[in-house]
């Protein structure tokens, strides 16, 4: 079953005004359930204003014809519309930004409150999304938000989405200004999010290198355009249609590129560091075989004199 | 010549009634005119109040910083050192005082009294030297994220800086806005500016002379990127090395004997191919 189907979208900011920008231009996306999409493009090319819509954040503009349907309700059905955004979670940019309670927990329990959920399923619900994200509701419950490193608040602030318990995730850019250490944690809880709360993951990024070790699909916009959509690898492989779409190439891929034209044999569409350093390392253990055969033949032949 | 000297500097802030952090602990540091530094770690490590103490923003709890020998203890001194160490800081959006770019750009010099013409001469070189003369007349809300850090640069540059402090002023852009920024750091140092650019971002790091990283706020290490790479320390300090040097390092464990530390993607492929042949 598909989680998300939209058909035929466009969207046109500021409208009849000089300043008038075509945003987004007959997008027609089908995405099943089980996900994890990447969604990229250079900024400006309608990544934010795709995903938007699939909440109502942003209304469908030409109803007639143009749908937008997320687990077969549409997002233009005022009757289901409370019910789609409890179950499309959005974790905007810098969402720690968007703290605002006196305590963790008071933060985390907004959304449930908003689904009128009793009280003892909200304290159950985040307590759960404490422990999801990796904090401890002991620890951190009754401390302000605001008092928190910047990866522990970007933790709250995704824990007040995963309260809701969203079939879907939506990221924009979930590791933006974060250190190393805080990048690679919250990569592993999408991850883990996946798996054991929201199946379906859409998240918008501009760092081809997490996109090709965690998407199972990627679609690119390119003024308002789908302009590439497949597997890291389809896209990836396929260097023009990169370059068309303004994107950058994974390292590991520009990498193997300027190994193929000094003559180094390796496939095309390698796209993670590892995949490349195993191909190298097969090349490198090759020759040293074909290095030790020799010595052996040499070998032999000096026994046969 | 030393321009930016610290001497034994710690800093605390109160984060409530009679308790304080201490955010840097006697740090100890010299850097010289027309150096190009990165200064890293992980959040809470102390590197922005380090930025912060280097033009006066925040002032010692102990010990000196001096600037040209200045020491940024003394009012009467702050003036002509924000004059000299300019700061650009992480978020495009909230570095913006006026609505048109060349007005914006005019601030700083209008302020401390330039004569008209020089102020006209100062903004044409500014945006010149950041590649936005062409926007000169338009508005600041439609450019990109890496367009307005340029023209948050130019603002600085228009006060004829000899120090330019990025504070994270790549972590809220795109790639594209990274290396722009990038590019134009390297030129300004090239024309004998000292760049000190704060981040986290090791593939940013590599491209300056020194990388200090600092860790609990204390200097962890100080040195070549290479070396610091070499130390095998960088993880303890909460930060990666970078994917490139990551990969060699795999690639090492594969039987590749590269020499030294690899931190660009040509070393690296240059080492392969010298290896497989």
């Amino acid at each position: 079953m598909p989680a998300i189907e939209i058909k035929n979208l466009n969207f046109i900011y500021s409208k009849k005004t000089p300043s008038e920008k075509h945003a987004l231009r007959g997008i027609n996306l089908t995405v099943e359930e089980g996900t994890f999409l990447g969604l990229v493009g250079a900024t400006g090319s309608g990544k934010s204003t795709l995903i938007q819509h699939l909440n109502g954040l942003l209304k469908v503009q030409d109803k007639k014809h143009s749908s937008v349907v997320v687990n077969e309700m549409s997002a233009t059905d005022k009757k289901t519309l409370k019910r789609l955004r409890f179950e499309v979670g959005m974790v905007f940019q810098y969402p720690e930004y968007q703290l605002f309670e006196e305590t963790v927990a008071k933060d985390v329990a907004f959304g449930p409150k908003n689904m009128k959920l009793d009280k003892e399923e909200i304290d159950r619900r985040v307590r759960r999304a404490l422990e999801v994200v990796g904090l401890d509701y002991e620890k951190f419950a009754e401390r302000s938000p605001f008092d928190l490193s910047g990866g522990e608040k970007r933790r709250v602030a995704i824990a007040g989405v995963i309260a809701m318990q969203p079939k879907i995730l939506v990221l924009d850019e979930p590791v933006a200004g974060l250190d190393p250490v805080g990048r690679d944690e919250i990569l592993a809880l999408i991850k883990k999010l996946q798996r054991e709360v929201s199946p379906t993951v859409i998240t918008v990024s501009h760092n081809m290198d997490d996109m090709a070790l965690l998407a199972d699909r990627i679609v690119a916009l390119k003024d308002g355009e789908i302009v590439a959509d497949g597997t890291p690898k389809q896209i990836f492989g396929n260097r023009s249609l990169i370059l068309d779409a303004g994107l950058d190439l994974p390292t590991a891929t520009r990498i193997t590129d300027k190994l193929i034209a000094n003559g180094i044999n390796l496939p095309h569409d390698i796209v993670t560091m590892d995949e490349l350093a195993e191909q190298l390392c097969r090349l490198k253990a090759a020759k040293l075989a074909k290095a030790n055969d020799c010595d052996k033949s040499d070998g032999e032949d000096d026994e046969d004199v | 010549m030393p321009q930016i000297v610290l001497k034994g500097v710690s800093y605390a802030y109160p984060i409530k009634e009679g308790y304080n952090v201490k955010a840097l602990k006697n740090v100890s540091l010299v850097i010289d005119k027309g150096e190009f530094v990165a200064l890293a770690g992980m959040n809470g490590s102390g590197k922005s109040t380090l930025a912060k103490l280097l033009n006066g923003l925040f002032v010692p709890s102990d010990g000196e910083v001096l600037i040209d020998g200045l020491s940024t203890a003394d009012e009467a001194n702050i003036f002509e050192i924000r004059k000299r160490a300019g700061m650009v800081f992480q978020n495009p959006d909230n570095q913006m005082v006026a609505t048109i770019i060349e007005d914006d750009v005019a601030f700083g010099p209008e302020n401390i009294g330039i004569a008209r013409e020089e102020i006209i001469e100062r903004v044409a070189y500014a945006l010149d030297a950041v590649g936005m003369s062409e926007y000169r007349t338009r508005t600041a809300s439609k450019l990109s994220g890496g367009q307005k850090q340029r023209i948050a640069i130019a603002g600085v540059l228009a006060m004829k800086p000899d120090i330019l402090i990025l504070d994270e002023s790549t972590s809220m852009l795109d790639p594209n806005g990274r290396k722009e920024i990038m590019d134009i750091a390297r030129k300004l140092n090239d024309e004998g500016i000292t760049v000190i650019n704060i981040t986290h971002n090791m593939e940013e790091a590599v491209l300056a002379d020194r990388l200090i990283v600092l860790r609990k706020g204390r200097i962890a290490m100080d040195g070549t990127p290479k070396e610091v790479f070499a130390s095998g320390q960088l993880e303890a300090c909460g930060l990666t090395l970078p994917p490139v040097t990551q990969l060699s390092d795999k690639l090492r464990q594969g039987g590749f004997d590269f020499d030294g530390v690899i931190t660009a993607e040509d070393e690296l492929v240059e080492g392969v191919c010298r290896l497989l042949k």
